[in-house]
């Protein structure tokens, strides 16, 4: 404990050296101003500035990256909860409820819980870091091909409870989520599938243009179709801060989403997109206000934003303990780390303990400056909802347009989200709903690669997944909920049936 | 932000570059250079282009910026370069991928590896190296081969994808000495990584520059490199030759254009890659990350592109790998 | 009967998308369970989809009613007209000489044009149908041309658009776009047409 502090205070003394301290300013502003922005995302970002960091320091540059990284998330969500518009996979669920609340004049609140909620979070989670951060490597080095597809396979049937209507249709859209995520190259044999020879498509559908399409772009029309909601949009604003009500729903919820966050962090792969989903479900089920979930619940938004933020910070570890990055933005820091001359992984907390610590310590500054940035903000962001929708539209179409076309410099992806968007018109009368199919959609993939693998290195023995324990107790847990849903809807027909 | 360079010309430029346009082959460079790199940002060939760009736009003066087209096995970005006018300002970032294993991959590719470019410097070359777990028993060749042949269905052995020079490695290796073995392919060098260190599956090909931290670290054991020689970073890995394995194989990165390049913009370019690659510096950083600058004339590499496409032709009719 | 109508069609869309699936799947070999192939887990999920797809559609015979919004006949139409103009908008570009996804932008277009004959149908399509033009036009109009000729389709969705504020919102995400897109984030794209630069 006496060491742990001893090193938190080396590492804050490099964070807070004049430099580092500038340059993890200048990521967070960055960060936050691309996650609002629609399709351009950290990955482009970073990419973007890896070449100015050639000439920086270690620490100082690996500090403005991880600034943009979690500013990215921050703005993400901003967008999420005023326009409907998701840029990350962590950001879909925060539109759920964050938006809802944004449409009641609530979006102040709804901003103010994602910017709070992410701080508690990213406090815990950076001192859960410092503290475990080696430990925390072995459990995620436990998991094996068969035990992440059962964390996989209870993601989708948590995301089919997390819909609003009937639990078929829901389940139907995920597996037809699934199904689009198949669209591409087989990773295993590298031949394309239902690409139809087109190849864009041979990396697969992309994320942003079905996220933009049937989020954004079919909510503009919708909002045009109905002129009195959209006054209502721009009218009401509300108080922008948090009542003693909200804020004592919401302290509930940022605890429980820190924790599952920061645990399904640390995996690599899959685990941080996982946690703002699983966080959701646990909110719609236990939560206080889980009766006015689909109308604007705080607690939808304070759980997934906590634990999304919790995730983000813990998969550093892998990363500064192992060398093993957990997603792109992730890979990027790897590459900008060993063009420094600098390979991380276990003996970084001994070789560079400059950085180590340094990092961590500035990953709490960074979620302080953005408090800093973003609480005052709010303000602003809410007067964006009283510009007449009739220019706020096209701004919103012109910039989806563009962050679309610059992912690949490929005018493609417009004509892809053209369609998602005629298609997500078609699901929201259809009362399809597009939050479980983009689920399915994102860990669709993910899915069919594990339960492969797992099925290889068994050499076709099905038992792999209940004879390991990990697979076997989320298995177990996610034929619980399974039951627990179906349950209500058998007793109510049995009663139906005897009232009858 | 730094913003030293005027950008707005930048983009002017670039998009002058992507139309077809007469050639300006008096006052090169015209302008901005782009890189394509054939896959997403965060590679090893990112890396190296970005590393290059930096060195090249200093030299010649003008900026060089790298746009990452990634898609279908590299072949996205390389096509894309193939059909740009001939003028110096369109380049590529080409590699065993794109350049040596897609054509064979791919039946319905456009361009001809060798034909459809102009082929200017080797930027970077590093040998595949074969790690294995700690605990997997395995120490050398030998033991590899006795395992594979004692567990049903050989021993598993993952990539960081299928039709990746490693996982062609792999299948070379088989075929030479008769064993079976199961391909276990993942997305990337990184989560291969860790099911090798979880003990998920024994050993891995991997490249050397992806590997070279974790066999620093000892937290897996390096058995085989598959460069002529020992690596001078790697003084204490034996070459598969060593072992008895006829078996030479190195993954390269360099820099080609368009086809029909003016011979003075080739000249030009390949003496100032060779100079940013040439740095007692950039030769150290890529020894510790166990590359090696290249060393070949524009002759020599189009040779060299020609004979690594026949090279793995038949290793990858082998693997049962195809794209159609 | 209590005709669901919302769930006949949706279950329908999806039994749909399934037997397309089904149908596309057989090129691709399923493998044994050991070693699954490329076409094991589309087998699996479509399958699925079939099923749930058909309970939809079983269930949506009985738990209604849920019709949909009333359509005009001009409503009605509309959708096949559009359908059909995307093809001649695809064929019609393909065959005067357009490459890469210019036919598909302007099938695109077309389709979307003709959807809003439908005065209901207006938003859907002339919003859409500005993404189209957007599309068409950026890599050889440059990024300010194709602004200004989205905005102006897409503005024609809303009836309570005014020429002068039109204008002023040309003017404002010009300059905002310059600024945030070329500027600051430097994407690769033409800024100026193409041909004006050369």
């Amino acid at each position: 404990m006496e060491l742990l502090l001893t090193n938190l205070a080396h590492g804050f003394s490099v964070a807070l050296s004049f430099e580092n301290l500038l340059f993890a300013l200048l990521g967070c502003v960055i960060g936050t101003a691309i996650g609002v922005l629609p399709g351009i995302g950290p990955v482009a970002t970073i990419s973007l500035l890896l070449p100015i960091t050639f000439g920086q320091p270690a620490t100082t540059a690996i500090i403005m990256l991880a600034g943009i990284y979690y500013g990215a998330q921050y703005g993400g969500s901003t967008t999420a909860i005023l326009l409907n518009l998701p840029g990350e996979v962590s950001s879909v669920v925060t539109t759920l409820e964050g938006y809802k609340m944004a449409r009641n004049g609530r979006a102040g609140a709804a901003l103010a819980t994602a910017a709070l909620g992410s701080f508690f979070a990213g406090t815990v989670s950076t001192i859960l870091v410092a503290a475990s951060g080696p430990l925390l490597t072995q459990v995620a080095l436990s998991f094996g091909p068969a035990d992440y597809f059962s964390l996989m396979l209870l993601g989708l049937i948590i995301s089919a409870v997390l819909a609003q209507g009937s639990v078929v249709k829901a389940v139907g859209m995920v597996v037809l989520g699934v199904s689009l995520g198949l669209v591409g190259t087989d990773v295993q044999t590298g031949q394309q599938r239902f690409t139809f020879g087109i190849p864009e498509l041979s990396d697969g559908i992309g994320f942003v243009s079905i996220a933009m399409g049937m989020f954004g772009i079919a909510e503009i029309i919708l909002n045009l179709e109905r002129p009195e909601s959209r006054s209502i949009l721009s009218s009401k604003v509300g108080s922008l801060f948090l009542t003693r009500e909200e804020l004592k729903r919401a302290t509930p919820s940022v605890l429980r989403g820190t924790a599952l966050g920061s645990v399904l962090g640390i995996l690599p792969g899959g685990g941080a997109s996982l946690a703002a989903f699983g966080a959701y479900m646990m909110e719609r089920r236990i939560s206080k206000g889980r009766h006015e979930f689909g109308s604007g619940a705080i607690e939808g938004v304070a759980g997934p934003e906590a634990a999304n933020n919790a995730a983000a910070q813990t998969s550093f570890i892998p990363l500064l303990t192992l060398g093993i990055p957990a997603n792109a933005v992730m890979a990027l820091m790897v590459g900008a780390l060993i063009i420094q001359g600098i390979q991380p992984g276990p003996r970084m907390v001994e070789a560079q303990p400059d950085l180590f610590w340094g990092l961590i310590a500035s990953m709490w500054v960074g979620n302080l400056m953005l408090l800093v940035i973003n609480l005052p903000m709010i303000g602003v962001w809410v007067k964006l909802l009283q510009v007449p929708y009739r220019y706020l539209y096209p701004s919103i179409l012109i910039f989806c347009s563009i962050g679309v076309y610059s992912l690949n410099n490929n005018v493609f992806d417009v004509y892809q989200t053209l369609f998602f968007g005629l298609f997500g018109y078609l699901c929201s009368k259809l009362r399809l709903e597009a939050a479980p199919m983009l689920i399915g959609f994102v860990l669709g993939p993910m899915m069919e690669e594990h339960l492969r693998r797992a099925m290889l290195l068994s050499r076709g023995d099905v038992m792999v997944f209940v004879e390991r324990p990990i697979s076997a107790t989320l298995l177990a847990i996610g034929a619980i909920a399974l039951i627990t849903m179906l349950l209500p809807n058998i007793r109510k027909k049995k009663e139906e049936a005897l009232a009858e | 932000m730094s913003r030293g360079l005027p950008r707005r010309l930048l983009m002017l430029g670039a998009a002058a570059a992507a139309v077809p346009g007469q050639v300006r082959a008096q006052a090169w460079p015209n302008g901005p250079v782009r890189i394509v790199v054939p896959f997403a940002p965060g590679g090893s060939t990112d890396l190296s282009a970005r590393f290059l760009a930096e060195g090249l736009s200093q030299r010649l003066g003008v900026s060089v910026v790298v746009e990452n087209r990634p898609g279908a096995g590299a072949t996205t970005g390389s096509q894309l370069v193939a059909d740009s006018a001939p003028d110096g300002q369109t380049l590529v970032m080409s590699n065993i991928a794109s350049h040596a294993i897609s054509p064979s991959l791919y039946r319905n590719l456009r361009y001809d590896p060798v034909r459809s470019f102009t082929h200017i410097a080797m930027v970077i070359t590093n040998p595949s190296v074969w790690v294995v777990n700690r605990d997997s028993g395995i120490r050398n060749l030998r033991d590899l081969v006795a395992q594979a042949r004692e567990r049903r269905g050989g021993l598993d052995m993952a990539s960081s994808g299928s039709g990746s020079s490693n996982h062609l490695l792999i299948v070379r290796f088989s075929q030479m000495n008769g064993i079976e073995f199961t391909h276990v392919p993942f997305r990337g060098a990184g989560p291969a990584m860790t099911a090798v260190i979880a003990g998920q599956v024994p050993m891995m090909s991997d490249s050397l520059p992806s590997a070279a931290g974790h066999i620093r670290q000892g937290s897996v054991r390096a058995i085989a490199m598959s460069s002529a020689e020992r690596h001078p970073s790697f003084p204490e890995v034996p070459t598969f030759r060593e072992q008895g394995f006829d078996l030479v194989s190195t993954s390269w990165f360099a820099l080609s254009g368009p086809a029909g390049l003016p011979p003075a913009i080739t000249e030009r370019l390949h003496r100032e890659t060779m100079a940013v690659v040439g740095t007692p510096e950039a030769r150290a950083r890529f020894a510790e990350l166990g590359g090696s600058p290249g060393d070949m004339t524009p002759q020599e590499f189009t040779a060299f592109v020609a004979e690594e496409v026949a090279r793995w032709a038949p290793v990858v009719r082998a693997s049962g790998a195809t794209v159609d | 009967m209590k005709l669901n109508t919302k769930d006949l069609i949706g279950g329908g869309l999806l039994v749909l998308v399934a037997v397309v699936g089904l149908w596309l799947n057989q090129d691709h070999t399923l493998g044994t369970a050991r070693r699954m192939g490329p076409g094991y887990m589309p087998m699996l999920s479509f399958w699925i989809l079939l099923g749930l797809g058909a309970i939809v559609v079983l269930s949506g015979l009985f738990n209604g009613p849920d019709p949909l919004d009333k359509w005009t006949p001009l409503e009605i139409y509309a959708v096949p007209l559009g359908v059909v103009a995307f093809f001649i908008g695809y064929y019609l570009a393909g065959m005067v000489g357009f490459t890469g996804w210019y036919p598909l932008g302007f099938g695109a277009l077309a389709g979307c044009l003709a959807f809003s004959v439908a005065p209901g149908w207006r938003p859907l399509g002339l919003v859409h149908a500005g993404m189209a033009v957007f599309g068409l036009m950026l890599e050889q109009f440059g990024l300010m041309v194709s602004i200004v000729g989205c905005v102006i389709v897409a503005s024609l969705a809303d009836p309570t658009h005014r020429v002068k504020g039109v204008l002023g919102m040309i003017v404002f995400l010009c300059v905002l776009c310059w600024f945030v897109f070329i500027r600051e984030l430097d994407i690769r794209v033409p800024l100026w047409p193409v041909f004006l630069t050369q």
